[in-house]
């Protein structure tokens, strides 16, 4: 083939630029810490960091989620704890008020009976406990789960928090769960103590007895919803572990298909560099010479 | 007379030796003109010529050399092909830098993009869904939508910018394509006028057609006279001296008399055209249906929620509007956080504070069929193609240069040869002069030594 100085020329500047373009490249990559600058550069791996960035956003979203469901049950834990607290002192008062029986004075009595309707007062309050500005046993009604009648103002639905994927957790227990069902022949808790704190200041030995029957009925039912509160807890710790091992392995994932590998990227800048530098001496070397330069 | 012969053969050497010396500076000032062919001086022997007439015969043969004209070196064929590959070059480029202007629209992955735009709006979802009595996280939310709409509203008018853009470049390449093939035509009418004196007025005309080939993927074919006739896509726009003029308004080239579409394929106006008909609305198409997803699929979930009054039945985006340019908030939420329906039915309306329809808001993230992976597609879709035409132009450029090297290895200038030309020109000048003073001193040898004998 006859060659051309034309084409020597063409070529030389073609292949130097081809090789300055790869360094910049590298530079690009090495620069912006990003394998892809762009998803052409490599669609499957952009396809797959797409996706990854997705699951991580969801993974967050779930993480927010899981440390609102764990401040959920820790406080309806700590109010149930010390509502049980309430009960047992009412219980002892119940059990002195029924060993000193009828005979004993009535400013004693009227001193339980007064101690008793502090304690339901007491109770009221821990049913009206807040989490933020939502009651913890109102349901999904706003305002206040109990009024100060001891009537329940909420409902007994259910909040739930997506705790993993595909996996959603209840996080509340409602009033009637924790504190009783209103009605019927024995009523919430807020009703027995009423009627216990009546019975008390009356002397009545009888319906201090029965009532002390439905006062363990109340603990019992209160235990109950603390033993779910507690083992619904007890999984939030697990799935919060876990749900931050997915994050931290989501985010290696992620760095691995978008993070660039700065040992390598650093080499093959500096072979891509010293290609260039080669090409740049040829092309020197090269393009001046011709038939010109010998003769005479 | 072989002596007197002589003087004039070797006058013939030095006047033809000058013109190859001549021809030989014309290429040597050309080296660098783009389009230039090398020219040759064609030498003959003037033996080579039977003269008749009175002075023919043995004796009065005619010794010298004569030029037979100058020619240019060119291959017909690899010039055809370098001028078909310029065109594939240019829309090759044309196509891969308009696939990297449309990814620019999409910047994935990143934080800025419209994937981390979704993912902010689902995650205002899930906020509202923990905190549905929240009004800050429903506001926040309103927010989310709107950045989430705008930035759709962005994409969809940069595509349409693309678009647009392809449409007005179709018109002045129409202008500069009349131009050019105005050139053309005026030039095939000088070549025929000037027959024999013509290599540079073709090289001018085969630069210009190749410039026609890169603008609209024009071919030319040799007509009578040395003339060219050029087609696009087998219409004619130049036939011998006429110039057919084309109109690039709507971003269709035609053809000014008869309002017929030319439909280049190849070259710039063959880029152009499948930008305006088929890239640009194929992706406009795609993000739309993104957007008419969103619409649906929240809508769907939205209009059997419940809000803070227990009104249920309200649209989250207005129904009408579920194309990207357009999607936007319904007038019932815009501006109402307390609107938003968060609550599910359970049956009927749920409590005031119910997130229920929010998580699984929330959960139309992970939908296969919902918008973030209808826009994962696209993305995927835009990367592959914009990979492909990239490559595609890579391969092309080097089909072109290979074509145009192959061409240059006839017709450029080497001057490495000029040189060796020169050279050989010029000592066939000094052994022609040197042969013309031989011949003179014999002559004067014979002129002052004649008739002087004994004396």
């Amino acid at each position: 083939m006859r060659v051309t100085n034309s084409m020597t020329t063409r070529s030389t500047l073609r292949d130097l630029n081809q090789s300055l373009s790869r360094l910049q490249t590298t530079q690009t990559k090495l620069t912006t810490g990003k394998e892809m600058p762009t998803a052409s550069s490599n669609p499957t791996k952009a396809g797959e960091a797409l996706r990854l960035r997705q699951q991580l956003n969801r993974a967050d979203q779930r993480s927010r989620a899981l440390d609102d469901a764990q401040g959920w049950l820790e406080t309806a834990d700590t109010a149930l704890t010390s509502g049980l607290e309430t009960l047992a002192r009412a219980k002892e008062i119940t059990v002195r008020a029924a060993n000193t029986g009828s005979t004993n004075d009535p400013v004693a009595r009227a001193a339980m009976g007064a101690e008793i309707r502090s304690m339901r007062a007491e109770l009221l309050a821990i049913a009206n406990t807040k989490y933020g500005s939502r009651s913890l046993f109102g349901g999904t009604v706003p305002g206040a789960a109990y009024d100060a009648a001891g009537t329940y103002l909420g409902n007994s639905a259910s909040v739930v928090r997506d705790v993993a994927p595909n996996t959603s957790l209840t996080v509340n227990v409602s009033g009637p769960q924790a504190f009783g069902t209103s009605g019927g022949a024995v009523g919430d808790m807020f009703q027995v103590l009423d009627r216990l704190a009546t019975a008390i200041e009356a002397g009545d030995s009888t319906a201090i007895a029965a009532e002390h029957a439905n006062l363990d009925g109340a603990v019992s039912t209160m235990s109950a919803a603390t033993v779910v509160i507690g083992s619904r807890g007890a999984a939030i710790e697990q799935m919060k572990a876990r749900g931050q091992d997915d994050l931290l392995a989501l985010k290696s994932r992620l760095n691995d298909v978008e993070g660039v590998d700065v040992v390598e990227g650093l080499i093959t800048a500096k072979t891509q560099e010293n290609a260039y530098n080669a090409a740049l001496q040829v092309a020197a070397k090269i393009i001046p010479q011709s038939l010109l330069d010998y003769l005479r | 007379m072989p002596n007197i012969s002589s003087l004039y053969t070797s006058l013939s050497a030095l006047q033809t030796q000058r013109r190859v010396m001549d021809v030989t500076a014309h290429n040597v000032a050309n080296e660098a003109t783009p389009g230039y062919h090398r020219q040759r001086v064609e030498l003959q022997s003037l033996g080579a010529r039977p003269i008749a007439g009175v002075m023919a015969g043995a004796q009065n043969r005619p010794y010298g050399v004569t030029s037979t004209g100058v020619t240019r070196s060119v291959d017909v064929l690899l010039e055809a092909r370098m001028v078909r590959e310029e065109g594939n070059r240019s829309a090759a480029n044309k196509t891969s830098s308009t696939m990297a202007t449309i990814e620019g629209i999409f910047p994935e992955p990143s934080d800025v993009g419209l994937s981390s735009q979704l993912a902010d709006f689902w995650g205002a979802w899930s906020d509202v869904a923990t905190n549905p009595e929240s009004l800050s996280a429903r506001t926040a939310l309103l927010q989310k939508t709107t950045t989430l709409t705008e930035n759709l509203h962005r994409a969809s008018n940069d595509l349409t910018a693309v678009r647009n853009n392809a449409i007005e470049r179709t018109g002045s390449l129409a202008i500069e394509v009349n131009d050019i093939a105005g050139r053309v035509a005026d030039l095939n009418k000088m070549i025929v006028a000037n027959p024999g004196d013509d290599n540079d007025l073709i090289d001018s005309r085969d630069m210009l057609v190749t410039s026609l080939s890169k603008l609209t993927g024009a071919v030319a074919q040799p007509s009578p006279g040395g003339m060219v006739d050029v087609y696009v896509n087998g219409r004619s726009i130049v036939s011998g001296t006429i110039a057919h003029e084309i109109t690039g308004t709507g971003g269709s080239l035609r053809f000014t008399a008869d309002n017929l579409a030319l439909n280049p394929t190849s070259g710039e106006a063959g880029a152009l055209a499948a930008t305006i008909t088929d890239i640009v609305p194929r992706y406009t198409a795609a993000l739309d249906d993104v957007a008419s997803t969103i619409v649906t699929q929240v809508n769907a979930l939205h209009t059997t929620g419940y809000d803070q009054s227990s009104v249920t039945g309200r649209n989250f985006f207005d129904p009408a509007n579920t194309t990207a340019a357009s999607i936007s908030l319904s007038a019932d939420v815009l501006g109402q956080p307390a609107n938003i329906a968060a609550g599910a039915p359970a049956p009927g309306p749920p409590g005031a504070l119910d997130g229920e329809q929010a998580r699984l808001m929330a959960a139309l993230a992970e939908s296969s069929t919902g918008p973030d992976s209808k826009y994962h597609a696209l993305i995927s879709g835009l990367a592959v193609e914009t990979q492909a035409t990239s490559r595609r132009a890579d391969i092309q450029n080097q089909v072109a240069d290979a074509a145009q090297s192959e061409a240059d290895s006839i017709g450029a200038v080497s001057l490495d040869e000029e040189m060796a030309n020169l050279t050989s020109a010029q000592r066939a000048f000094e052994a022609a002069s040197r042969v013309l003073t031989a011949v003179d001193d014999m002559l004067a040898f014979l002129i002052e030594r004649t008739g002087v004998v004994g004396r």
